[in-house]
């Protein structure tokens, strides 16, 4: 019944954002129109893709780190992505795809620092360094990229900016493309930990008794979730509170088994950010609203009243 | 009008703190202007020989890049600014720059604060200038050009167009901005007109729903932005036909003296 229901909601968000927009496209003329082919479909598709990796990402570095607070963006990420749109930008590497690949690599390169600082004890990836090491990664990128757009010359990098808060405006075909190649492996790659995330929420030691690789799996689950969020953030943006709220929801309902709960949390996030870019899209037209916003009004409300509910339980 | 014209000398009044009063019967010597459109005005009035400093963006009349720039301004560099030992400091009004104003105060410099976001501001703003530098006829006269620009009917729009100020996410120029008088003036009509702000983000479809005929993009590069080759710009049909209007910045992005030659060149190139 949970699932019929979050498909059933997934799927109302799709098709909503597929005929809503501040655009007036006719009923009749849906179909055919240019605007809902070339624009919405790819759009909406694109925010579930992104919001499921997300959510998905989220949920994998939640049982990784034991920390609740864990967001995909936590660990260096954004701060790396920035660094990379704003070198982009401030250097005029010019081409349709200059930006989304600097933000990539931008992040791989942060997500490569702090994994080199996760090992800095030893073997063992310890989560409390990640942690650390993602903070430190992503403060450090973000000052350089303050400096940069301080000192460099371009006005137009104030817009960067406000390209790293988040958005779909870049969708295409192109792009749900590229994303429908890259993220099933990564996506498979957590899927396929969900037993031994399962046993790593009893403590690093149990799990290791109860048969877990616990070394490999840090490490899988943890390049996994990070490759999938850089994607996202190369396509999108920073998208904040998806990765860290639905989560939690797909938790408090689906419970702390990750067979159910990862695909939970690819569903619930996808239809989360689909129904937030409509809104994003519609509520003030012809203005749009950057989708972190929309993300953040409507997540944190719905957690805080799960919250309540968990808590009274 | 009026209004306006006593708001600029209130701020004139204003920005005059009793260490700078003992300069105020004489025309300013050494100005150091914060604005391109300001350096342009100075210049125009016959104030250009007195100006001892720039911003890195004034790069007209040829003339300005022979004078010391004091960096962006934006923030101003006080310490750059003091150094160049001014009696007068002629600033845009904007946050920001009313905390610099206040710290150049501080240390003896006199300033001034000056709205220049449209048309309109044009005139006063070149009158304040003429009276601070003596130069009140010469203003005058430039005033009352600038004056008549700006309250001339626009002609019945024959094009349409966006200003597409960045691409991702789309930002475009909407009502508020000097931009859109500048479109308005040359015989187009802005397809975010209905936008109050001076720019704003907005979606994609859109821009494609409302069908400008012309993209037009601010650019010193005189190339066609990366985006038109985007796939999703390309259900802009302007975007598909390859109608873009490469702006200068020098000559578009800024009210000033060429305002008028800005809206000349704009209507010869709708008119291609």
């Amino acid at each position: 019944m949970k699932w019929v229901l979050l498909c059933a909601i997934a799927l109302l968000a799709l098709v909503a954002s597929v005929i809503l927009g501040p655009a007036a496209v006719p009923f009749g003329q849906l179909l055919h129109s240019d605007i809902v082919w070339n624009l919405r479909a790819p759009r909406a598709i694109l925010a579930f893709l992104v919001g499921g990796s997300l959510g998905v990402a989220g949920a994998g570095l939640q049982a990784l780190v034991r920390n609740p607070l864990a967001d995909p963006f936590l660990l260096g990420l954004s701060g790396g992505a920035g660094l990379g749109a704003v070198l982009a930008i401030a250097l005029h590497w010019s081409g349709p795809w200059a930006l989304p690949l600097a933000a990539f690599v931008g992040a791989v390169v942060a997500l490569g620092l702090v994994y080199r600082l996760g090992l800095i004890g030893g073997a063992a990836l310890d989560p409390r360094i990640l942690l650390l090491g993602g903070v430190a990664i992503g403060a450090f990128a973000a000052a350089i990229t303050t400096a940069i757009v301080s000192l460099a010359d371009a006005a137009e990098l104030r817009n960067a900016f406000l390209w790293l808060w988040g958005g779909l405006s870049s969708a295409s075909w192109d792009a749900v493309l590229v994303v429908a190649l890259y993220a099933p492996l990564p996506l498979a790659v957590l899927f396929a930990a969900s037993r031994p995330l399962d046993l790593l929420a009893l403590g690093e030691e149990p799990a290791g008794y109860l048969g877990a690789d616990v070394e490999a799996v840090k490490r899988r689950v943890y390049l996994a979730a990070s490759l999938l969020t850089a994607a996202a953030v190369a396509v999108s943006g920073v998208i904040g509170f998806v990765g860290l709220v639905v989560p939690h929801v797909a938790r408090l309902t689906w419970g702390h088994r990750h067979r159910a709960l990862l695909p939970a949390a690819f569903i619930g996030g996808g239809a989360l950010l689909a129904i937030a870019d409509t809104l994003a899209r519609t509520v003030v037209a012809p203005r749009e609203l950057p989708v972190g916003v929309v993300t953040a009004l409507i997540g944190v409300p719905v957690f805080a009243l799960l919250l309540r509910r968990w808590t009274i339980a | 009008m009026v209004l306006r014209r006593l708001l600029v000398v209130l701020l004139v009044l204003a920005a005059c703190h009793p260490p700078a009063r003992r300069h105020e019967a004489s025309s300013a010597r050494r100005i150091v202007s914060l604005l391109p459109s300001f350096t342009e005005i100075l210049f125009d009035i016959g104030a250009g020989d007195r100006l001892v400093g720039r911003t890195t963006w004034c790069d007209y009349p040829p003339a300005a890049l022979a004078i010391p720039s004091v960096g962006d301004g934006m923030p101003p560099n006080i310490e750059a600014v003091a150094a160049r030992n001014p009696d007068l400091v002629v600033l845009y009004n904007s946050g920001p720059n009313v905390a610099a104003a206040r710290q150049l105060q501080r240390i003896g410099i006199r300033t001034v604060l000056l709205d220049l976001n449209r048309l309109e501001d044009l005139a006063p703003a070149t009158r304040a200038l003429g009276h601070l530098t003596g130069q009140d006829d010469q203003a005058e006269s430039l005033a009352v050009v600038l004056d008549s620009l700006a309250g001339r009917p626009p002609p019945d729009a024959t094009t349409s167009l966006v200003f597409v100020v960045w691409d991702n996410p789309p930002i475009v120029i909407g009502r508020g901005s000097y931009l859109d008088q500048l479109a308005r003036l040359a015989g187009a009509r802005n397809v975010f007109h209905d936008v109050a702000q001076p720019s704003s983000q907005v979606s994609l479809e859109t821009i494609a729903a409302r069908d400008p005929h012309w993209i037009a993009v601010l650019s010193d590069s005189g190339v066609t932005p990366a985006f038109a080759r985007r796939r999703e710009w390309r259900a802009v049909r302007a975007v598909r036909e390859g109608h873009f209007l490469v702006l200068p910045g020098s000559l578009f992005g800024r009210p000033g003296p060429r305002s008028g030659t800005a809206v000349q060149q704009l209507r010869g190139l709708l008119a291609r």
